[in-house]
């Protein structure tokens, strides 16, 4: 005799097995279906049909212009991850130079840039485990140590960087740790280690996807990525108001990277273009609303900093401000474009027709004649297919 | 243990989704939704989370060589229901409206259903996760959830998967699916209770045409060969195997569930030259390298040009 309470949950779970005839044991028994009614589902944001753009242009094949790809599922999380991160790397690199140079009017710069890379990185942790659902599914990534996985390899490189900038930052936060300075001198330039690669990897994790627009630009968005780091970095501390000489120091910082921010952005399409279908999700939709506003910004908040005259406190503040935002909607827009590539399977499908699938790296052993067997590349030393540990029955 | 993996023979498809719902049977997925599609008789889509085999139906203005014609449909249906005539059964089919029992004998022109169907014909795909040789979810998988198992398929453990998504993007087939109730991924497991268990996959078993044919990987692909060789024998020069072997398809260096195709990839909605994406990432490394040591040297630069001693 079954509870009524369990025979209700049977008939909730959309297997519609009565517990009385079968068990739940099968491959799937373990995944959960909470709602009867089926997940609310976002309208799909789906990319400009290329009849509509351009008529003249015949679309190939496709079955029934469904996508062959899966949509990324990352919320808002993960882009606004990709600011943080890059943010706390970018800062922890500033201090370090800092610390290094020395000199009068740097002592500001050097404790905020700790602060901010310390705080930065508790909040990216923060926002991981926010995507992931509880903090457990974050100590999963740790389990193993894996080459062959970019988020495998930022989970490490953030993790480590965290412990380093929190120790850096200890004798600005509790006035009773001074003691500790020499130790978080030389955890400040621990976390400027690490922070370089926190900074630029967010780039190699999307672009180790499927994703057609990812996938191309996979030269170019490492460094965008580690160059918006930088003009966030800029910004934030132009915003803060960061005085002396080491106010000065992160402006020029921040104005550097913006200018090398607003050439990688037209690299980027460039980049893209080499598959006009491919370019499309960086122009239209969502993505290419973002991508154009990151441009303005950013475009806006150097035009401030190089107008003539020294440049008043409140107008660092603005250009900071645009900087900031700027660098956001950079990261927004390039995941928001992913979703629509994903989306289009045009996309996909010419990216590959022109020669850009798995010919491309075909293409590269020829060039460069080596050894006979045309191996697919893989990173060194480790086993890529999983079939070294499933042969000596190790977990992996 | 041998290799084994499916070779899905697309030309003996009917299009009957018992693969579909053995394999929701078996291994017990939620239903999808009862949603319609409206576009042709797949209401399925895609592969997903719960949906581990889907048949893809798609309808083309052409004809495959060797398949019969609308009237060949007509006339056996009219043979097979000829016993029921007396009865007054002579008609039961809209088809046979176009064409008076009558004139069968003899050449009739085509009626406008008939006309509707000629230079048509139906290509079915059961599509299913093809378990890569270099797999792109197994490469990216952040927590070591998705192994290569003895029999050599693709296997998503749920218990250590912690619904990063990050497969979800790194396959080049839209494979793998993150369950937005369950926050974890799934996919096809290659039915691998029923291989410990020494049974066919549920898909496999169930298939009633042998579209569907499971085995170790050498000796399907030795008749997958054959059966190209008599379809093409035949007059069907399209036929051809999709990803049998790493010289197919070097992206993945060969699939585990591998496909007889008559028409190109796009059509049954398959990327015509998958890549694994790590395969390209060193590269990508590299450019980061570039990027964040120009970066040091920035900060560097700034800080030194802007010094007060």
């Amino acid at each position: 005799m079954l509870d009524p309470l369990q025979e209700a949950q049977a008939s909730r779970d959309r297997r519609d097995i009565d517990p009385r005839v079968g068990a739940l044991l099968g491959e799937a028994a373990a995944q959960r279906v909470r709602a009867r009614a089926p997940a609310p589902r976002r309208e799909p944001e789906r990319p400009t049909p290329a009849q509509e753009a351009a008529p003249w242009i015949e679309e190939g094949p496709s079955y029934h212009g469904l996508p062959v790809l899966k949509e990324p599922v990352w919320g808002w999380e993960i882009p606004t991850y990709f600011f943080t991160g890059g943010l706390a790397g970018a800062t922890a690199v500033l201090g370090a130079a800092a610390t290094l140079a020395g000199g009068r009017g740097t002592g500001t710069l050097v404790r905020r840039c700790r602060l901010v890379a310390a705080g930065g990185a508790a909040l990216s942790a923060a926002l991981l485990v926010k995507d992931l659902g509880r903090p457990g599914r974050f100590l999963g990534m740790l389990r193993v140590f894996r080459p062959t996985s970019p988020m495998n390899m930022g989970t490490w490189i953030l993790s480590a960087f965290g412990a380093c900038a929190g120790l850096a930052a200890l004798p600005a936060l509790a006035p009773g740790a001074a003691a500790l300075a020499p130790a978080a001198d030389v955890a400040a330039y621990g976390a400027a280690a690490l922070g370089l690669p926190l900074v630029g990897y967010t780039g190699v994790l999307i672009a180790n996807t499927a994703v057609p627009v990812w996938q191309q630009t996979r030269n170019t968005l490492p460094i965008l990525f580690a160059f918006s780091g930088a003009v966030s970095a800029g910004g934030l501390l132009d915003l803060w108001g960061t005085p002396g000489a080491g106010g000065e120091m992160a402006h020029r910082f921040g104005l550097v990277a913006k200018g090398g921010e607003l050439a990688l952005s037209r690299a980027l399409h460039r980049e893209a273009r080499i598959v006009p279908r491919v370019e499309r999700a960086l122009r239209t939709g969502r993505g290419g609303a973002l991508l154009a506003a990151a441009r303005t910004l950013l475009a806006a908040s150097a035009l401030l900093d190089l107008l003539p005259g020294r440049g008043s406190r409140l107008r660092r503040a603005a250009s900071g401000g645009l900087a900031l935002a700027g660098t956001l909607a950079i990261r927004l827009g390039v995941v928001a474009a992913g979703r629509a590539s994903a989306r289009d399977p045009h996309a996909t499908f010419e990216m590959q027709r022109a020669g850009r699938g798995a010919a491309e790296l075909a293409r590269k052993e020829e060039a460069a004649p080596g050894e006979a067997a045309p191996a697919m590349p893989s990173i060194p030393g480790v086993d890529a297919t999983g079939k070294e540990s499933s042969q000596h029955g190790a977990a992996p | 243990m041998p290799e084994v993996g499916f070779f899905t023979d697309t030309t003996l498809c009917i299009g009957c989704k018992a693969c579909e719902v053995a394999c929701k049977q078996w291994n017990q997925l939620p239903d999808d939704g009862f949603e319609f599609t409206g576009m042709s008789y797949d209401n399925t889509g895609q592969l997903g989370a719960s949906t581990w085999r889907h048949v893809a139906f798609v309808e083309r203005p052409a004809e495959l060589p060797g398949q019969g014609s609308p009237r060949d449909g007509v006339e056996a249906g009219h043979r097979a229901f000829a016993e029921l005539a007396p009865l007054g059964q002579a008609a039961p089919t809209s088809l046979l409206h176009d064409i008076a029992p009558t004139q069968l004998r003899t050449p009739v022109s085509l009626g406008p259903t008939q006309e509707a169907l000629a230079g048509f014909s139906w290509l079915f795909l059961s599509d299913v996760c093809k378990h890569c040789e270099r797999a792109g979810c197994l490469e990216a998988c952040p927590t070591g959830a998705i192994l290569r198992t003895e029999f050599g398929s693709v296997y998503v453990q749920p218990d250590v998967c912690n619904g990063c998504g990050y497969c979800v993007s790194a396959c080049p087939f839209g494979v793998v699916e993150r369950r937005a109730d369950d926050g974890r991924a799934w996919k096809c497991t290659l039915c691998y209770d029923r291989l410990e268990g020494g049974l066919v996959p549920a898909c496999a078993k169930a298939c009633p045409t042998a579209s569907i044919q499971f085995g170790p990987l050498d000796a399907l692909r030795a008749r997958a060969a054959e059966r190209v060789d008599q379809l093409r024998a035949r007059g069907v020069e399209q036929a051809y195997l999709y990803g049998e072997d790493a010289a197919s398809q070097p992206g993945t260096q060969g699939l585990h569930a591998f496909f007889l195709l008559c028409d190109e990839p796009e059509v049954y909605g398959l990327p015509p030259d998958p890549v694994v994406p790590t395969a390209k990432i060193v590269r990508s490394w590299r450019a980061m390298a570039t990027g964040v040591l120009s970066l040091a040297a920035l900060a560097l630069g700034a800080v030194f040009t802007a010094r007060r001693v």
